[in-house]
């Protein structure tokens, strides 16, 4: 009696779906808050800022995301006699690694931004985290948009990883289907499938936002 | 807090550890030169070629560039032996990392080769170039030029992301790592390890990758 | 400043700091927090709903309404049921850890409630009746089990051990045909050979056979206490023996206590 792959078992994937879908909206919420800190930190005047930030772009983009998951997970909690919750460790790990990516997209963004910006704010007596508030930052995150949607791609990609530690997203309900149905054959592509229709359309938007926003600033 | 730190096991089992990680360079290492060839043939296709190749390119471009690594190495794992293709582990592992990462230069070099302007094929095709020299000289070691670094920055991330290979049993420096770690239960101790060992190594890589672009395009050696 | 930044961390990821006095905060909470395995059966699967169902799972169930609290099951792999519970992850893990020397010197036994055996499991084709016959075979082996740490040991030179992290990973290489046998419990053997006649699997031979126990931290004197009550109370009622029977259609040798 093989329980074949069946309308149950692909409602069990699409339940994995959700997490991974939850799983990407928290880190990309949580990874844009301390992102935008990083590219502030970064792009600061202040030399020991840009060095902190800099440090932390370079650690989390230098490791693999897998190696930062197992590090809070398993690592964190023994260390500091915590008890962290799967959920939480690996909201914090995807967080901290969109924090790091963001940080350096924005940072690219904010220096994208012509000087001459800089000195009309400052000639309009505003200090400098006002400069950067009301007339650097919205331009720059403006400009920054492909980018960051192009991010969330990757972003939602690599939620797959925390099937490795167990956690029950798109992945792993896959793989578990897999062991109860006997059937990689079916399953593992639809669920390649499942994250081709989330991250596709994305991909897409990123490509005409990138086309239409060269469209727009060229004219200067 | 009342953890004892051991790194002292960490350092009994550092040869092995470093194994791991010489597995890590070379599969990587192979993987960056089959990715990058498909990537230029690739490009080549989806600029030059018939509509027909063209689509096929795209299509597989998309595919692999929205949807994870780990599912694509499952599917080339798991998947296809039901229709009589069985790779070992390590096959597997590095044919999973060559067509990511030939999707992905295939985007990059594309890219490079549509910034080429239009004139200077022109001009190459009035000095009666052949199109393969044109093809050659004037598109693409140009593109590979000035998209190389972020060819290079898709390489780093390819060998960090190489990492989920021991997933599917093939050996690398996670998969040692894992075993030490479950058999000692010093997870933080060689995670933190491994992490540092990665970071050198993508430092390393960069350094070499860097250095290889200064070699290939920067040297004028004529005038 | 600094005091937003604490708060914020506690708010972010409820922290809990482990207390010695484990049973007193369980029974304080009235909630228990015990380390499962669905992946692995017939001691943890998941049933047609996504519930989880098994051996262990049904003994982890009891052990709760025993207590008088309500139950957190708290999903891990094969590899991850250990450093949960050393890692305040779960108060006690019952996923049927097999009693080892090894794992004693890390972690806390309870007497057993169970039994299981090792065994290689392989199509119904492939020629393999002791540990010889592994000679010029691929073996896949789970991390952090039993059979991690036996069939290596039996194992011919020229015999290629591969890893997976977890037991339906190694399920599915057996499956696929990527390795020639597997290691893994008697149970699990049988549990897949009867979902899939089609693919014919059997055990070969045993390897080894052990009991197994619940695990807690080291430390936890008085939940490790109340959890042997458990054990010898259920022994002797017959539970134990009937969700045994119901789950392997075995009958549940006779359980030593430590």
């Amino acid at each position: 009696m093989s329980r074949g792959f069946g309308w149950t078992e692909f409602l069990f994937v699409l339940g994995g779906l959700r997490w991974t879908i939850l799983l990407s909206l928290a880190a990309m919420g949580g990874g844009s808050v301390l992102g935008l800190l990083v590219a502030i930190l970064r792009t600061a005047p202040i030399r020991s800022l840009r060095w902190v930030a800099r440090a932390f772009i370079e650690v989390l983009q230098g490791t693999p995301v897998l190696m930062q998951l197992f590090l809070t997970y398993y690592g964190l909690a023994v260390v500091l006699d915590l008890r962290i919750d799967p959920w939480p460790a690996v909201v914090l790990a995807m967080t901290l690694n969109a924090a790091a990516f963001l940080g350096e997209i924005w940072r690219g963004s904010i220096e994208a931004i012509p000087r001459t910006q800089w000195e009309a704010a400052q000639s309009l007596a505003l200090r400098y985290p006002q400069q950067l508030m009301l007339v650097i930052l919205p331009q720059a995150l403006r400009i920054s948009v492909p980018a960051t949607v192009g991010f969330l791609v990757q972003l939602i990609k690599s939620t797959a990883i925390a099937s490795l530690i167990g956690f029950v997203e798109l992945t792993r309900a896959g793989q578990l289907m897999t062991s109860v149905t006997f059937e990689p054959m079916t399953i593992y592509p639809v669920v390649a499938m499942l994250y081709f229709i989330i991250c596709w359309p994305l991909s897409l938007a990123s490509a005409m936002l990138e086309r239409k926003m060269g469209r727009t600033s060229r004219g200067t | 807090m009342h953890y004892v730190f051991q790194f002292g096991v960490v350092y009994d089992n550092l040869p092995l550890l470093l194994h791991g990680a010489l597995l890590t360079i070379r599969l990587s290492a192979l993987a960056m030169l089959f990715g990058a060839v498909v990537g230029v043939f690739g490009a080549a296709v989806s600029t030059s070629g018939p509509r027909w190749a063209r689509a096929i390119v795209r299509a597989y471009v998309e595919v692999i560039r929205n949807t994870p690594f780990l599912v694509q190495l499952f599917i080339i794992y798991f998947s296809l032996p039901a229709i009589g293709l069985r790779f070992r582990a390590d096959q597997a592992a590095l044919l999973g990392m060559t067509i990511n990462l030939g999707a992905y230069a295939t985007e990059i070099i594309r890219g490079g080769i549509e910034a080429i302007p239009r004139g200077q094929i022109e001009a190459g095709r009035a000095l009666g170039l052949r199109r393969w020299h044109i093809f050659r000289f004037i598109v693409l070691v140009p593109a590979l030029r000035v998209v190389y670094p972020a060819l290079v920055s898709q390489f780093i991330l390819l060998m960090l992301g190489s990492s989920v290979i021991s997933s599917i049993s093939a050996e690398d420096l996670t998969a040692v790592t894992n075993t030490l770690q479950s058999t000692t239960f010093r997870s933080f101790e060689f995670y933190f390890a491994a992490t540092a060992i990665y970071f050198v190594m993508a430092l390393g890589f960069r350094l070499v990758l860097d250095g290889l672009g200064w070699l290939l395009f920067q040297r004028r050696t004529a005038a | 400043m600094k005091k937003l930044m604490i708060a914020a961390l506690a708010l972010l990821f409820c922290i809990g700091a482990v207390q010695a006095q484990t049973l007193d905060r369980i029974l304080k909470d009235k909630k228990i927090r015990v380390a499962v395995e669905v992946d692995s059966p017939p001691f943890g699967v998941l049933d047609s709903a996504g519930e989880p169902d098994g051996l262990e799972i049904a003994a982890v169930r009891q052990l709760a309404k025993d207590l008088g609290v309500t139950l957190e099951m708290v999903q891990v792999t094969a590899p991850a049921r250990i450093p949960a519970v050393l890692a305040g992850r779960a108060d006690v893990a019952i996923a049927s850890l097999s009693m080892t020397l090894d794992r004693a010197k890390t972690v806390a036994f309870a007497n057993p409630h169970g039994a299981l055996t090792i065994v290689i499991a392989a199509p119904a084709g492939t020629k393999i009746a002791s540990a010889a016959d592994l000679s010029g075979k691929r073996i896949g082996l789970t991390r952090g089990t039993l059979e991690e740490a036996t069939v290596p040991k039996i194992a011919p030179k020229d015999c290629e051990i591969v890893f997976f992290d977890d037991i339906s990973v190694t399920i599915q290489a057996l499956v696929s045909g990527q390795v020639d046998g597997a290691g893994m419990s008697g149970f699990a053997a049988k549990a897949i050979a009867d979902k899939n006649p089609a693919k014919q699997l059997e055990s070969k031979f045993t390897v080894t056979t052990a009991f197994y126990a619940a695990v807690v931290r080291p430390g936890d004197w008085d939940l490790l206490h109340w959890i042997n009550t458990w054990v010898f109370l259920h022994k002797r009622d017959g539970f134990l023996a009937g969700i045994y029977e119901k789950y392997t259609g075995l009958k549940l040798p006779d359980l030593p206590t430590m």
